[in-house]
């Protein structure tokens, strides 16, 4: 079946099966920044936006986006680019294979809470698993990006 | 030895090369460079957990329309090998085959499929018909051992040479060795303790699952990428094992997200190759999470027993140690690991008499035991520093005096360096470099030792427990473990690094950069840097036993110093000089009033006169592997009432000499450290009884989130490493290696309790609690 | 996961006559775990452009639609507004927030699975469920029907009242399954308690509830005690049965004190 939606603001439409997933749809249509790390919706690799919310693209129906917008990493690169910064400041990015679903959580909590305390913060990545890092040089990273103006 | 303090780029603040592209999106690892269109590999896994094919009949799944390629172990070479990416003859026994028809565990490879996409793969899986012989399974490793189910029966299994490969008993590897006479000095002893601990089959989790995929390049050859640690080891075996000539195949390693040692054996890559070199189409093979659960590696399960005699001044006299360690089905890493738990832990009271160490390594119809950092060091670390603390309570002595009175200190050596090498002896060494006195004198004051060890009580329901631990590692194996490194000057004055290093997220290609500008007093930005291709790099043994900061960092600072000589020669060249009158500071050469730019020699060598590629290759193996060390303190709070505890603050301090990268360095120790904690607390393996694997996902075994970290304290010793590149030693593995036993010792402190099989369960507190209070 | 058609229906009752059409035919009320059990589906029926997503309130009650996802639950100013914020523990540690935007309501509900903090977490309160075609139960009759209910729920009516919650989830990390759920609430003077995953779907506990409410200083250890006489608890892969009791007494007690205070 045919799904139209805006893809990083830009109107698409992909034949898609019904029990076919939006990370799965992405990726064969050359989106692969968009991770698979479980596809049980449990490590949140896959997240990306969808009309501003963070959600597991592992698990999202690509049937149930019609007129949606999704926003992949390559519609935030300035901003990927800044909490690379901040991840950079604190060795907090290794293998980077979570990087970018956590970057665009995180790009949503920006948007989402004003001021958000360390609990509201941990709350809200929660969902984004790291193997690497050790988790809290991504926090001090967040917090760091969540302070710029 | 280089002044810290006149390093520009070593020891400096340098963001990953990678970090801002991976972020970005950029997508370079295993599975994003797959041909669009591959066939996809599936593997009909054993429901059994050890069972004999006696008929297997794959004609409906071959009549599937789109099914490319049905293959069973009557399809494939039956060679056996390893597939543990080791050095060459490999320590492991060669007792797997691409497919057997035999299978060994739940998830043990019956046939594969390959199809034009996922669903009519796994479809044609559902058609094979297989008959089974159902055997009876070994599950519980401590009776393996001359277990009357024999889990290697086959022929054409064999060791490469003598390891105590004993497949009729159920015997993967032996090992056993005595400095002194232990008994002898047991009986001696004012206090002897024992004490047996038990340890569970840890997962990597990387986030990336395991992945691979094959094409054919325009001469033919076999070209595969795949996620790996060792990429030019996995070539030698392909090659070996399918008998196609190693120059025929290519093997590239893309970005890998995340290894932790999972990716240091083969997984699809045999698949992928065949499927690609039968049909001549790509393929490709990525694994479920499930099949990274319940088809890959874990931890070596271990049962450690301890006898350690002290004198009542708290000396140490000997230790014993038997251990008993569970490879599953196969025998990746069967006898490295093993003897790690003494090569790597036992050396750190080096001023006992007598020190015995041995025992078996056993199959079992479990998920298969490989190569996971820290191997056998976590393990081994988890019984030897819970059982020192049970030591010091016995004679009254603070737990960081008992250690800071045996321990290992600077210039000293201990003669299991000697005697234990990894599968083959050892090499005799001196501790140049050791701080870890400092270590431990830093850590207690960061945790406040003196005023809150034992315990803190909170309130009557909470109490605060406080632990400690030493540990130490390895920097690569010495004589065995081999990286190189290639420059080449580019035009326009910056250089192209090629390096046979593994990358996979630790950030070698980073600190090899780093190395690399310091010595040509460069910037990172003017050094490119592509690694771990078998076509394009040299050789490197792989990304383990931590060994890429100091050997592959020594081969590339050796051919630093190569470049930076060569290129004073031909600057002295073109100015007419002599070579002892050049300076060179990085972009200018510089005798007397002549003067050449790099830029402008980089020019004239490639277009104008006496041209040439300027490129220099070195080599470096260790003689030696300095061990880093570190002390490691936590404070955990207990609710009395059920068991739960919170890591309040986990503090460490370690010596790795030079920290190449002081952020990565952190990121290593902090990134092991969270994965102790993983293995000490929260990630239980569980089995059914028929040898089902139930912990096969997110939701049943549980890695540390940001809920669970609170408070990580980390520092670095100042320390130098004569024999490593700008002082620096190795810190991938280390930070793993504390958590078991010191969360186990702050837990006894807070409650009493002492929990003798990890992981450290609020449950099983609560029952210690409870028969405490009976 | 097998499909053979997903489909937009245009209204409750197209929803409706959907699934009645074949008995494989499903409600998709969030996906989650359809897919996770990997179920053979013949037609999937999307609910989600059906305006089921809003949550509002009259007078005496809040009116939750069944497929509010449980992020905008524990945002909602209205849910905020009542018992002291306490209706958001039932979705607050549920996964991540990338998970907890697709997670509806409703689909933790009808689900009826035993690990379920909604279920568990909304129990404790006069709840009731509002199905089409016009149906109504309250929550714990709907946890006690036997069968499959053949309706879609659509809007989940939560009484307003004044007092305040208390809900623990008693787990390994943060993404596990719970080992213990309890969740209590004192509401115009009344005690309520409910207990799941242990492991079985969450329950009230009425003699604890009758004793408490009838008592006027009542033993909050024996309420507790009440609790698991009349709640059994068992193994899993999770904890013991043990462990889940005395997990159960502590928990009960402290929410007990908590709520109280």
């Amino acid at each position: 079946m045919l799904v139209k939606f805006y893809l990083n603001d830009v109107e698409v439409s992909f034949d898609v099966a019904p029990n076919e997933y939006l990370a799965k749809t992405l990726r064969s249509h050359g989106i692969k920044s968009v991770k698979v790390g479980c596809n049980e919706s449990s490590c949140g690799s896959c997240t990306l936006l969808i009309d501003g919310k963070p959600m597991m693209s592992c698990s999202i129906l690509s049937a149930s986006i019609e007129g949606k917008h999704i926003t992949t990493i390559e519609g935030i690169q300035e901003e990927a680019a800044k909490i690379a910064h901040y991840f950079g400041e604190e060795g907090a990015d290794q293998c980077g294979f979570c990087n970018v679903g956590l970057a665009l959580t995180v790009y949503a909590l920006k948007r989402e809470l004003k001021n958000p305390s360390e609990e509201e913060i941990n709350n809200y990545i929660v969902g984004n698993l790291c193997r690497c890092s050790g988790l809290q040089s991504q926090l001090k990273a967040i917090k760091a990006y969540l302070k710029e103006e | 030895m280089v002044d810290k303090k006149k390093m520009r780029v070593v020891n400096n603040k340098t963001h990953s090369v990678d970090g801002k592209g991976l972020m970005q999106g950029r997508s370079y690892y295993t599975d994003d460079l797959a041909v669009q269109g591959s066939l996809v590999i599936k593997i009909l896994r054993s429901p059994h957990a050890f069972a004999h094919i006696k008929n297997i009949d794959v004609s409906e799944a071959q009549k599937l329309n789109g099914v490319a390629l049905v293959l069973t172990y009557k399809d494939v070479p039956h060679v056996s090998m390893s597939r543990a990416g080791q050095g060459y003859p490999e320590p492991s026994p060669h007792d797997k085959f691409i497919l057997d028809e035999y299978v060994r565990y739940v998830g043990d490879e019956v046939a594969m499929v390959a199809a034009i996409n996922e669903e009519i793969a796994e479809d044609a899986l559902k058609l094979i018909k297989v008959e089974y012989e159902v055997l009876e399974p070994v599950l519980d490793f401590e009776t393996a051992y001359e277990n009357k189910s024999i889990i290697h029966p086959e022929d054409g299994i064999y060791e490469m040479f003598p390891i105590g490969f004993e497949p009729k008993k159920n015997v993967a590897a032996t090992y056993e060795m005595e400095v002194g006479d232990v008994e002898k000095e047991l009986a001696k002893s004012d206090v002897v303790v024992e004490e047996t601990f038990y340890s569970q089959a840890q997962a990597h989790a990387m986030l990336e699952t395991h992945s691979s995929n094959a094409r054919l390049d325009e001469h033919n050859r076999l070209v595969i990428y795949s996620s790996t640690q060792t990429p030019f080891h996995m070539r030698r075996i392909m090659s070996t094992t399918l008998g196609i000539p190693l120059h025929q195949i290519r093997f590239i390693k893309p970005r890998v997200g995340g290894g932790f040692g999972g990716k240091q054996c083969f997984h699809g890559e045999f698949f992928c190759a065949l499927t690609t070199l039968r049909t001549g189409k790509p393929s490709r093979f990525v694994y479920t999470r499930e099949e990274v659960f319940g088809a890959s590696y874990t931890r070596h399960p271990m049962k450690i027993s301890l006898k350690i005699g002290a004198m009542k001044d708290g000396r140490i006299n000997a230790i014993d140690c038997r251990s008993l360690s569970d490879t599953g089905a196969y025998g990746e890493h069967s006898l490295t690991v093993f003897m790690i738990v003494g090569s790597k832990v036992l050396p750190l009271y080096n001023k006992v008499d007598a020190v015995r160490f041995g025992g078996r390594v056993v199959y079992t119809n479990h998920v298969p035991a490989g190569a996971y950092r820290g191997y056998g060091a976590i393990q081994g670390n988890y019984a030897l520093e819970s059982t020192i603390d049970i030591l010091a309570e016995k004679l009254g002595m603070d737990p960081k005096k008992i250690r800071e009175l045996n321990s290992m200190r600077e210039k000293e050596t201990s003669p299991i360096f000697e005697i234990m090498g990894e599968g083959t002896k050892g090499t005799a060494m001196i501790m140049e470099s050791c701080k870890l006195p400092y270590c431990i004198k830093r850590g207690a004051e960061l945790i406040d030792w003196e005023h809150n060890w034992p315990r803190k009580v909170i309130s009557p329901t909470k109490v605060r427990g406080y632990g400690m631990a030493i540990a130490m590692q390895g920097s690569g194996i010495p004589f065995m473990d081999m990286g190189s490194c290639s420059i080449k000057l580019n035009d326009g004055g910056t250089y192209m690094v090629t390096v046979g290093a593994t990358d996979i997220g630790q950030g070698s290609d980073t600190i090899i950069s780093q190395i690399v500008a310091e010595e040509l007093e460069t910037t990172v930005d003017k050094v490119i840097i592509y690694s771990s291709d078998t076509d394009l790099t040299p050789f490197d043994c792989g990304a383990y036993a931590s060994s890429t900061t100091y050997v592959s960092g020594n081969a590339a600072w050796k051919a630093a110093q190569k470049m930076r000589k060569r290129l004073i020669k031909e600057a002295a060249e073109f100015l007419e000089v002599k070579e002892e009158t050049v300076k060179f500071d990085g972009k200018i050469f510089i005798s007397g009033e002549k003067s050449i730019t790099l830029n402008e020699l980089s020019i004239k060598l490639l277009y104008n006169k006496n041209q040439q590629q300027v490129q220099v290759t070195e080599s470096y193996f260790g003689h030696v592997s300095p061990p880093p060390f570190m002390s490691a303190y936590a404070e955990v709070e207990v609710d009395l009432e059920t068991g739960e505890y919170e890591i309040c603050n986990y503090v460490t301090v370690t010596d790795c000499g030079t920290t190449i990268n002081p952020m990565l360095a952190r990121g290593q120790v902090e990134g092991g450290v969270v994965q102790g904690l993983g293995m000490a607390c929260f990630e239980d393996v569980k089995y059914d009884k028929k040898g089902n694997l139930l912990s096969n996902n997110f939701l049943n075994y549980h890695i540390p989130t940001h809920k669970e970290i609170h408070k990580l304290t980390t520092e670095f010793a100042d320390s130098y490493e004569p024999t490593g590149p700008f002082g620096a030693k190795s810190v991938g593995e280390i930070g793993i290696d504390t958590p078991p036993a010191v969360i186990c010792n702050a837990i006894y402190n807070a409650t009493g309790v002492r929990i003798h099989k990890l992981p450290i369960t609020p449950e099983k507190i609560l029952k210690g609690l409870k028969e405490l209070r009976k | 996961m097998k499909v053979n058609e997903y489909y937009r229906p245009s209204s409750l009752e197209d929803a409706y006559h959907k699934l009645q059409e074949d008995p494989k035919n499903s409600l998709l009320a969030g996906g989650l775990w359809i897919k996770k059990m990997g179920l053979s589906v013949n037609c999937l029926i999307d609910l989600s452009t059906l305006g089921l997503n809003k949550i509002s309130e009259t007078k005496d009650e809040i009116i939750v639609g069944s497929m509010v996802t449980q992020r905008d639950f524990e945002n909602s100013p209205i849910i905020k507004s009542l018992f002291n914020d306490s209706l958001a523990f039932a979705v607050r540690e549920v996964m991540g927030v990338n998970f907890r935007n697709i997670a509806t309501i409703g689909g933790s509900i009808m689900g009826r699975y035993t690990f379920s903090d909604v279920i568990c977490g909304l129990l404790p309160y006069d709840v009731s469920l509002e199905f089409y075609p016009s149906q109504k139960m309250s929550l714990e009759d709907y946890l006690n029907y036997k069968g499959r209910l053949n309706a879609i729920l659509v809007n989940i009516h939560i009484k307003k009242g004044n007092g305040k919650g208390y809900f623990k989830k008693v787990k390994t990390t943060a993404l596990d399954f719970p080992i213990l759920n309890v969740a209590i609430s004192k509401v115009n003077g009344k005690y309520a308690v409910a207990v799941g995953s242990r492991p079985m779907v969450a329950s009230l506990a009425h003699k604890a509830m009758d004793y408490l409410n009838k008592e006027s200083k009542p033993d909050f250890n024996k309420a507790a005690e009440l609790v698991l006489e009349e709640l059994s608890c068992l193994d899993n892969m999770n904890a013991s049965k043990e462990y889940r009791q005395d997990l159960t007494k502590v928990y009960v007690r402290r929410g007990l004190e908590e709520v109280s205070k």
